[in-house]
């Protein structure tokens, strides 16, 4: 390992650990010694883990240095020939562009939590939660093998519990953060069978990267963990195209794991109802941190994805953008507009990365991340100064009283939007991200096309939601902004947020334009230099032409069209006098069933409460019943009987044994009793008894001296 | 009469039976401390004379024929103990008295329960 890489390794292993140790601090001294300014500490925290990504980001793209591993012995496998388990870092360029995101995002929300949970109870404990959530995803960014990722998965998970949870006092966010934990666990229990046909057919090769022979000099792996194990599979006569069951079986569960963190088609329920968490909470959820982290493993699992495990993750991240996009529809609730159009955008990169077009899925993640984060924080702005009303039918013309975060909110429509210049290469972030990502899905729907006609979906549902998108999000602009106020109290007493509020949202819709159009050369540099070699030759066409400078002319006027500007016209002006037109064309038998299926998401909560909820209820409550009466029955009859011994035993002790001792007391009372009349203290008389004793004894010593005689 | 009674044990063991009906009785009657003393002290001497008339009438050689002197050295130390005691139970009255005002031994009832 080379200075530099040494340099650039300790600098993110340093972002890395930088919010744990702050999280610790803050947690265990941080009230008594810092008090208020535990925040900023906190917030100070972060800003150093950013300032040391992004140090070692642009040492990175000066010396490009590949990819650097290491590995620390941390488990030793003597079952797997004297081998270890090893505890370490990888760092290729995602990791670098994600880690640069994540601190950067993360400072932000930091700092925007500042402002937002002022006033709160646990004020401090929030940044500590918080630090720590974000120390979990960045393990996850820079974990060398599946089981360090794991650790950090499950402790994003817990975080997250935590996170949404915060207001525990209440009902509703009780149950969010249960249902968000629980959800995960099952997304998880495929991700841990899916780790389990790996490591059942691959046992220490797959623990081992530097067992797949890949080493240098000094012995140090070279290879990354999914790499390492396709050249094991490759080495046992097999290929990606020509892959056996069990790799796809591997591929599928181990993505369960990201639809369970990336709210995907049959787990996203979660995520709407995380909206309960305090609003800085949803902005790092949705944008950073773990929904993130599916489509980040998915990303990495690129590798050994074969055919069949691709075609099911396109198809469950096509099936969830389009299914989200609807209920974003429909909704009047402002965060849940978002959760759900999160959801949908989440299906774009999953879809992305299931039809080959990696490096746009996973810079779609990025962009994402600084567009959907300031939506977030606009929200919470606007909720902030409603007075915690998030209905939207009651907002209407907060734009004159919150310009700076309408107008954050506007460029962050646009970036979600993939607005651009009609017929010209120049757009926002999402624009080139979204771009991509459609292009992918193109080829693959016409490499499929011989499997069918249902093979165009693959196509034309992202371009159709696309413009979906910008409908729905065009609609929340105009029920929050333009128009009337609909709730003059609401409105009267509307104010815009203090400048720990509105800084992050303007940094982050900054972000929102700039990270493509003139950053993205070097952010794509980063994602497509990690890339791994092309899964197979069918998808070898998507992925080129997702990287080629060409991709644009491919679909031109799809999404650079005019078409963007349409539906964002007709959003602002259906819904900009409020809920009057929608609500009519609501009321039109057909639409008015769609409506209700969507406004109830599609009915999977009540399908899961029927299917899943209240199965596990019942069987608890039989096994509870069993419990009850019968382990505990058994366990109440030994205390019984234990408390029966122990009862005789009382009775002995207190009768008999303390009988003796009370007796032998009661004896010695009364024989003193009887004798303390002797004492009477009078000399004379002890005169009299002694002589008269004395004589006594005399004359008896004498009678019975004469009587021997 | 003209054989002069010899005085023989029964005449000493007459007297001190004498003394200590006279000890005892001045014990059972005085509550004057020093009364008391005195009769212990008659009490006493009764048993000296005893001791000095028997060692004198009833073994008054060893069996190898030496003159025995056992009752009178004890007879002696009789003496010398009543001495000591009475130097003891003096202290003591006068102690007493400092605290009573007075050396009658039914005052004394401080250790009654």
């Amino acid at each position: 390992m080379t200075p530099t890489q040494q340099l650039i390794r300790d600098l993110f292993v340093t972002a890395t650990l930088l919010p744990l140790a702050s999280s610790l601090i803050v947690l265990f001294i941080g009230k008594r010694v810092m008090g208020k300014g535990a925040a900023w500490f906190a917030t100070a925290a972060m800003g150093c883990g950013f300032a040391c990504s992004v140090y070692g980001l642009r040492l990175w793209l000066e010396h490009a240095p590949g990819t650097i591993l290491w590995n620390v012995p941390w488990i030793p496998l003597p079952a797997f020939g004297g081998g270890w388990l090893y505890l370490g870092a990888m760092i290729d360029g995602l990791t670098v562009a994600m880690m640069v995101m994540v601190t950067g995002v993360a400072t932000l929300v930091h700092l925007y939590s500042i402002g937002y949970m002022k006033g709160d109870a646990r004020f401090e404990r929030f940044f500590a939660y918080l630090s720590l959530f974000t120390f979990s995803m960045l393990g996850i960014v820079i974990s060398n093998s599946i089981m360090q990722l794991f650790v950090f998965w499950e402790l994003v998970g817990l975080t997250s519990y935590l996170l949404i949870g915060f207001w525990f006092e209440k009902r509703a966010p009780q149950l969010a953060c249960k249902k968000a934990f629980v959800m995960n666990r099952v997304g998880d229990m495929g991700f841990l069978i899916g780790f389990g046909i790996l490591f059942y057919k691959l046992g220490g090769r797959l623990l081992l990267p530097a067992a797949a022979g890949a080493v240098d000099a000094e012995g140090h792996a070279v290879v990354t963990m999914f790499d390492a194990i396709r050249s094991v599979i490759e080495a046992d006569g097999y290929s990606i195209t020509n892959p056996p069951m069990w790799l796809t079986a591997a591929g599928i569960g181990l993505f369960f794991g990201a639809i369970g963190k990336s709210a995907q088609f049959p787990l996203h329920t979660w995520l709407p109802d995380a909206m309960e968490g305090p609003t800085p909470v949803s902005s790092i959820v949705h944008s950073a941190t773990m929904v993130a982290a599916g489509v980040y493993l998915t990303g990495r699992l690129y590798p050994i994805l074969t055919p069949g495990a691709h075609l099911f993750i396109a198809t469950i991240g096509l099936v969830t953008l389009v299914m989200a996009a609807c209920m974003a529809l429909v909704m009047t609730d402002i965060k849940r507009v978002l959760a759900y159009s999160t959801i949908s955008q989440l299906g774009y990169m999953i879809l992305g990365l299931g039809t080959g077009a990696y490096a746009y899925a996973l810079f779609h993640l990025i962009t994402h991340a600084f567009f959907k984060c300031c939506l977030f924080q606009c929200s919470g702005s606007v909720i902030n100064a409603a007075h915690h009303q998030q209905d939207m039918r009651y907002y209407g013309g907060l734009g004159k009283k919150l310009p700076v975060t309408a107008l954050c909110y506007f460029v962050c429509t646009l970036a979600i939007a993939g607005a651009s210049i009609p017929y010209s290469n120049l757009g926002i972030s999402g624009f080139y991200s979204k771009d991509g990502i459609i292009a992918g899905t193109i080829n693959y729907g016409h490499a499929m096309a011989a499997f069918g006609p249902y093979a165009k979906l693959f196509y034309w549902g992202p371009l159709a939601v696309a413009y979906l998108t910008v409908f729905y999000m065009a609609r929340s602009f105009a029920l929050t902004f333009l128009g009337k106020p609909r709730d003059q109290h609401l409105h009267d007493h509307a104010r815009e947020a203090p400048w720990t509020m509105v800084l992050p949202q303007v940094c982050l819709a900054a972000m929102a334009i700039l990270s493509a159009p003139f950053i993205m050369p070097f952010w794509l540099d980063l994602i497509v230099g990690s890339e791994p070699a092309a899964a197979a030759g069918w998808l070898q066409r998507a992925t080129d032409l997702a990287h080629g400078p060409a991709m644009h002319d491919t679909h031109a006027g799809l999404l650079q069209g005019v078409g963007w500007i349409i539906a964002l016209v007709a959003g602002v002006a259906i819904y900009q006098p409020g809920m009057a037109i929608s609500s009519k064309v609501a009321a039109v038998p057909g639409i008015k069933q769609l409506y209700t299926w969507a406004y109830n998401k599609f009915y999977f909560d009540a399908l899961y409460d029927v299917f899943t909820v209240s199965l596990v209820k019942t069987v608890s409550r039989i096994v509870g019943t069993i419990d009850k009466y019968i382990v505990d029955g058994m366990v109440n009859l030994a205390g019984w009987t234990g408390r029966f011994g122990a009862f005789l035993t009382g009775v002995f002790d207190s009768q008999v044994v303390d009988g003796a001792v009370n007796g032998a007391a009661n004896v010695a009372a009364s024989g003193g009793q009887l004798l303390r009349g002797t004492q009477m203290g009078r000399v004379r008389a002890y005169v009299l008894f002694l002589f008269v004793s004395a004589t006594v004894v005399t004359l008896m010593v004498i009678t019975v001296t004469l009587a021997a005689r | 009469m003209s054989s002069v009674t010899t005085i023989g044990l029964t005449h000493f063991v007459i007297v001190s039976f004498f003394l200590v009906a006279a000890g005892i009785a001045t014990m059972l009657t005085k509550r004057n401390a020093i009364g008391i003393l005195i009769g212990v002290e008659l009490v006493l001497n009764a048993a000296g004379v005893n001791f000095v008339a028997f060692n004198r009438f009833a073994w008054p050689a060893s069996a190898s024929g030496q003159i025995a002197i056992d009752g009178t050295m004890f007879a002696i130390f009789v003496v010398v103990l009543a001495a000591a005691e009475a130097a003891v139970a003096l202290a003591i009255f006068l102690n007493f008295y400092n605290n009573f005002s007075t050396i009658d031994v039914e005052k004394a009832t401080q250790l009654k329960g």
